[in-house]
């Protein structure tokens, strides 16, 4: 066994907490930065993504991810009331695996050459997901979305330029060129304030830069990234095609009592599950 | 049976060359109030750890030889099994309480060991630790002192064996820091539990402590009972520990031969007046009038007005109900070259004072100008040419990765001609060229002070604003500070120190303002805000032990220094 | 362009959002809907927050508007909130309208967008009423009584402890750049752009002592709640009981929900009498 080089799971959850307080923080601010428009096109200061991206660099990548989405959630979401219910969990995955991705692939922190790929790459895995969700959201929440005029060529658009510009402008801007400068410039003086080893060859990964596993995990999670969103803000299809019996009032009120019974029902899963765990006595 | 047993004990953090801790062999008793004095680095908080089992259970490292507590090695028992015997309140305290409201963060330990009763504890614990008119509120409602009382109280539930405070006090205004100990005393006492404190105010030691243990590179030179250790002053000293003033007024007075080689030192006042009583010589009030005629001279030789308040009101913004009030039509003038110290309890509207003066915050009626020109107005960018602030926290003043560039930092930006001449220049005075090239967060205090300083005073501004210089430092650094001072003749000569540091406000300042619940209360030289018992009680300052043993011994004319004191035994320089 | 200078550091001042996020935490636990079950009020949003979006009838979504409209009023929510909630509600519908009528759209296209926006008002303000109105604490605890891990429930009291702490650090940090910088003139107009790019870069740099400064904070929080058995707590079932065991459902709680239930009756009479006069 060699303790100097593991990591423990004080130093995790050091990672933890100082990506969810320093990411929250900055996410509060975004929230209030004011985009600016130049005709359509939005150019935001969509989020600070290059806090948990150089925490990933120089930590154990997951603590970092898991803290940064954390962090969102609570400070942004929950603090200021901006919560979207089930929908927050496509963006709490979504940048979970950007960053975890992003942070697994840099061996070196000192090469500046990985970490800008690095960090790029993070954010378009976190974007194209994003936007993707984006997409099918709207096909869902707005009835006969085709037959809208012009609605879905503007959805397209506009989604579509928002990944665009929000990979090429806050990716570059607020991204690669903030890691850039922050990862060398922390490395060898952050980590002894946790009380860890600076991260090298040797201390950053147990096995290949991205295996399989890893990958389908990845994936695994995005699907269960867009299954909530869908849940959340689509509803279900069913209730779309039963609109067209939905004319009397009967008929609308049985559907509210199923949608109430079967909110009721999704508790009492979550509960029994949670019951379960907690027999397990699981951490 | 002992309350704590260390064997052997040999500690290296790893990537550290050489051990922190070297052999150290210690029992403490049980029941015992006991001190750890030693110069900085010494491995204080590093023995202080390795007794709650942070070391070896969380921090890593090499460790030889064996922790018992309470008769069980430290390696062989839980985290949460040790929690419940040993309790640790941090230097930064502040970073240790994880809840938003007093009474949660009280009990949280008590629920995390999920005992049925934990409210019950947490409120106990508030109670003798006097937060008990506290209980409902929000931890961003407490002031400093407030916090580190609920920090032990959170401590404090879990009725651990043993307390360990690592320097309660170093930011504390004398008030505060004296019910601090007399909460530590009563848990001593009253509740028998082994106190131990990481303490460099000697003053505290003698007045509270039982025992007192010296370290010295990682080992343990000696413990011995409170008082004798005190007297041990050549050996305290070499580690850059204090002796209490009386103590060493003593025993210069024993080296010239004024008390005789028979006489045991004392190491408070009590004992003082018995040591000094029979061998005082004058008491004559002959210097009162000079010092008045000073001050008047003083104020004539000063410039013109630099900085006025006029009948300023300030009101914090009330997250419920009506918006506190901090100052309620305050008046004041600062004019150029005046040496200032600014003193009051926690919370007296020092900081928001200051504050004001940076245009940080507005006033809501009335203005405070300086030049002439509102505050509020005047761009900060443009303010940083005529006023400098130090932060109480010099590590909010490292904004770049390298002290050197924080130093430059200001000129560069403004194209200050010879930028690096100056900066190479003010790194030589604050001695800091060796340190030129490090992160200025990764210094020791004293150098991160100093540092501070420099940044402070780079674009030579007309006056300087220091928000308790001396806070958490030891009395070494302390005075390294001080000299640091002493030094801004010629560059910076207004300038206006918040502190509750009454050394360096007698040694320093030339006029003392006192500050009560947003009220100027006095406002003088030293000599007369001292003698004043009405201010003394309603703010409570503590002048330095000698000034107190001086007048406990009926001396009329006020000494402020030993060989002040010493000069009524007719030995010594009167300076 | 001019007002977005200002913004940025001029007019929102940091001291300011930290009152109104503390004011929207911790100023309006005396009202009646911090008063109620958290466990009665997630229910509740679970409701307001997924049925909205299976109805297209605007008279039920007005009803329904107007309800979530008073409860928000009866939690007494901070401005700067309800600022942020217009704001998002138009970012994620009134754009796409505007974008609508550019790809050829008519006004045809506004009933759709209308049911739309109404449903993300709905939904958005009865998110605000439910985690802005409820205490951090009691909220924390509802979701862990939801089987959420105590890890969520944790941080959301912890963020509420050190959001304070940490928005003074930023802001002193922040000033330390702005006393001993030397900003670009903004006086023209491509000044203020360079003086907008000024401003975004100090915000960027301050992170880097931000950084430091907190990693040597959390140092202790972590030791700090390893001595205070954090980890103890996860693990035993008995601590989540204890935490839970304040939890009660009050007379105060079964008049709200008989309260929301009547309304939500009474709407759909309501809409089914409207649309039969049509």
């Amino acid at each position: 066994m060699n303790p100097q080089n593991k990591i423990t799971q004080s130093q995790k959850l050091m990672v933890f907490v100082l990506s969810m307080t320093l990411y929250g923080l900055a996410t509060l601010f975004t929230e209030l930065i004011p985009s600016f428009q130049v005709g359509i096109v939005e150019f935001s200061v969509e989020y600070f993504l290059f806090i948990p991206l150089t925490l990933a660099m120089l930590f154990d990548p997951l603590s970092a991810a898991l803290g940064a989405a954390t962090g969102e959630l609570v400070f942004s979401e929950i603090m200021l009331g901006q919560f979207g219910g089930l929908g927050e969990l496509e963006k709490f995955i979504t940048v979970t695996i950007g960053v975890f991705i992003a942070g697994r692939i840099v061996r070196n922190p000192q090469k500046r050459g990985m970490v800008a790929f690095a960090s790029i790459l993070g954010v378009t895995v976190q974007q194209l997901m994003g936007c993707a969700v984006d997409i099918l959201k709207v096909q869902f929440a707005v009835e006969e979305f085709e037959a809208v005029p012009g609605l879905p060529e503007s959805v397209f658009f506009t989604e579509g330029f928002a990944c665009l510009n929000d990979i090429l402008f806050s990716g570059i801007l607020f991204c690669m060129l903030p890691t850039m400068f922050l990862v060398p410039k922390l490395y060898g003086k952050i980590e002894p304030l946790l009380g860890m080893k600076p991260r090298d060859e040797k201390t950053s990964l147990a096995g290949g830069v991205l295996p399989a596993k890893t990958i389908l995990i990845c994936i695994a999670a995005f699907a269960a990234a867009i299954a909530a969103e869908l849940l959340a803000s689509g509803g279900y299809e069913l209730i779309d095609w039963e609109a067209a019996w939905a004319g009397s009032t009967a008929n609308i009120i049985i559907a509210i009592i199923i949608a109430a019974v079967v909110s009721l029902i999704v508790i009492g899963v979550i509960r029994s599950r949670a019951a379960q765990r907690n027999e397990a006595g699981q951490r | 049976m002992s309350a704590v047993e260390i064997k052997n004990l040999t500690f290296t953090y790893p990537g550290a060359k050489e051990p922190i801790l070297k052999n150290v062999s210690l029992e403490i008793e049980e029941g015992d109030f006991l001190a750890v004095v030693g110069n900085n680095g010494c491995g204080k908080s590093t023995l202080c750890k390795t007794l709650n089992g942070l070391i070896p259970h969380f921090i890593l490292g090499d460790m030889e030889g064996e922790v018992r507590i309470e008769g069980v090695s430290t390696k062989e028992q839980e985290i949460g099994t040790l929690a419940k015997k040993v309790g640790y309140v941090y230097q930064d305290f502040e970073n240790q309480i994880v809840c938003p409201t007093v009474l949660e963060d009280a009990s949280y330990a008590c629920l995390n060991y999920a005992m049925e009763d934990y409210e019950e504890k947490g409120r106990e614990a508030l109670e003798i630790c006097g937060l008990a008119s506290k209980v409902g509120d929000y931890v961003w409602q407490l002031s400093g002192g407030q916090k580190h009382l609920l920090a032990l109280a959170g401590t404090a539930a879990l009725s651990p064996d043993i307390l360990i405070l690592d320097e309660p006090i170093a930011q504390l205004d004398p008030m505060h820091a004296g019910r601090i100990y007399d909460i530590l005393k009563e848990l001593n006492e009253k509740y028998h539990k082994t106190v131990i404190v990481i303490e460099h105010h000697t003053g505290y030691i003698a007045k509270y402590c039982k025992n007192v243990l010296l370290m010295k590179d990682g080992g343990v030179k000696w413990k011995l009972s409170a008082k004798e250790g005190l007297r041990r002053v050549d050996e305290l000293l070499e580690s850059n520990i204090f002796p209490p003033q009386v103590t060493r007024a003593a025993l210069q007075m024993k080296r010239a031969g004024i008390l005789p080689e028979s006489v045991v030192l004392p190491v408070d006042i009590e004992d003082g007046k018995k040591v000094f009583a029979p061998y005082l010589k004058e008491t004559g009030p002959f210097r009162r009038e000079t010092a008045e005629s000073r001050a008047s001279e003083r104020k004539l030789e000063n410039g013109g007005k630099l900085v006025s308040f006029d009948n300023v009101t300030v009101t914090y913004r009330a997250v419920k109900g009506e918006p506190p009030k901090i100052f309620d039509n305050f008046s004041l003038e600062i004019r150029k070259g005046e040496k200032i110290a600014l003193i009051g309890s926690n919370g007296a509207g020092k900081s928001t004072m200051l504050k004001l003066m940076m245009g940080l915050i507005r006033p809501g009626v009335g203005r405070v100008t300086i030049r002439g020109k509102e505050t509020g107005s005047i761009s900060k960018e443009e303010l940083g040419k005529t006023i400098s602030m130090v932060y109480q926290n010099p590590e909010e003043m490292f904004i770049m990765d390298s002290i050197r560039r924080d130093v430059e930092y200001a000129m560069k930006v403004r194209k200050v001609e010879n930028y690096e001449k100056r900066t190479d220049e003010l790194l030589e005075m604050f001695r800091l060229t060796d340190l030129a090239d490090r992160d200025g967060r990764l210094l020791s205090g004293g150098q991160m002070r100093r540092a501070s300083l420099a940044i402070g005073i780079a674009l030579n501004p007309e006056m300087l604003l220091l928000d308790e210089p001396t806070a958490n430092l030891d009395i070494a650094t302390r005075r390294e500070i001080m000299k640091t001072l002493q030094m801004l003749k010629g560059i910076t000569d207004t300038v206006v120190i918040a502190t509750h540091d009454m050394q360096l406000v007698c040694d320093w300042a030339e006029r003392i303002i006192v500050l009560s619940s947003g009220y100027v209360i006095a406002d003088g030289p030293k000599e007369q805000i001292f003698a004043d018992m009405y201010v003394r009680s309603q703010v409570g300052i503590r002048p330095p032990e000698i000034y107190d043993m001086g007048r406990e011994l009926g001396i009329l004319k006020p000494c402020f220094t030993i060989d002040e004191f010493i000069g009524c035994f007719g030995g010594g320089q009167n300076a | 362009m001019h007002k977005l200078t200002e913004n940025i550091l001029d007019k929102i001042s940091i001291d300011f959002l930290r009152n109104q996020v503390l004011k929207n935490a911790y100023g309006n636990d005396d009202t009646v809907i911090a008063g109620l079950d958290p466990r009665i009020l997630l229910v509740w949003y679970l409701f307001f927050g997924l049925v909205p979006w299976f109805m297209n009838d605007l008279v039920l979504l007005l009803c329904f508007f107007l309800f979530v409209v008073m409860t928000t009023r009866a939690a007494r929510i901070a401005p700067l909130v309800l600022v942020l909630f217009c704001v998002g509600v138009f970012t994620q519908t009134g754009y796409l309208f505007i974008a609508a009528l550019f790809f050829g759209g008519n006004t045809g296209t506004i009933v759709p967008l209308l049911v739309m926006t109404l449903k993300v008002a709905v939904v958005s303000l009865a998110s605000i009423t439910v985690f802005s109105g409820l205490d951090p604490d009691r909220l924390a605890s509802g979701l862990l009584w939801y089987g959420c891990p105590g890890q969520l429930s944790f941080s959301i009291s912890f963020a509420y402890r050190i959001l304070p702490v940490l928005m003074e650090e930023f802001q002193n940090i922040l000033l330390s750049y702005r006393m001993r910088g030397n900003p670009p003139d903004k006086s023209t107009f491509f000044g203020k752009i360079r003086y907008l790019g000024y401003q975004i870069k100090l915000i960027i740099q301050s992170f880097y002592p931000l950084m430091l400064n907190t990693a040597k904070r959390s140092r202790t929080t972590v030791e700090a709640l390893e001595l205070r058995g954090y980890r103890y707590s996860l693990q035993n079932p008995a601590v989540k009981r204890m935490k839970l065991a304040m939890l009660k459902v009050t007379r105060n709680d079964v008049i709200f929900v008989c309260v929301s239930a009547v309304w939500v009756a009474v709407s759909f009479i309501l809409s089914a009498g409207l649309s039969n006069v049509i």
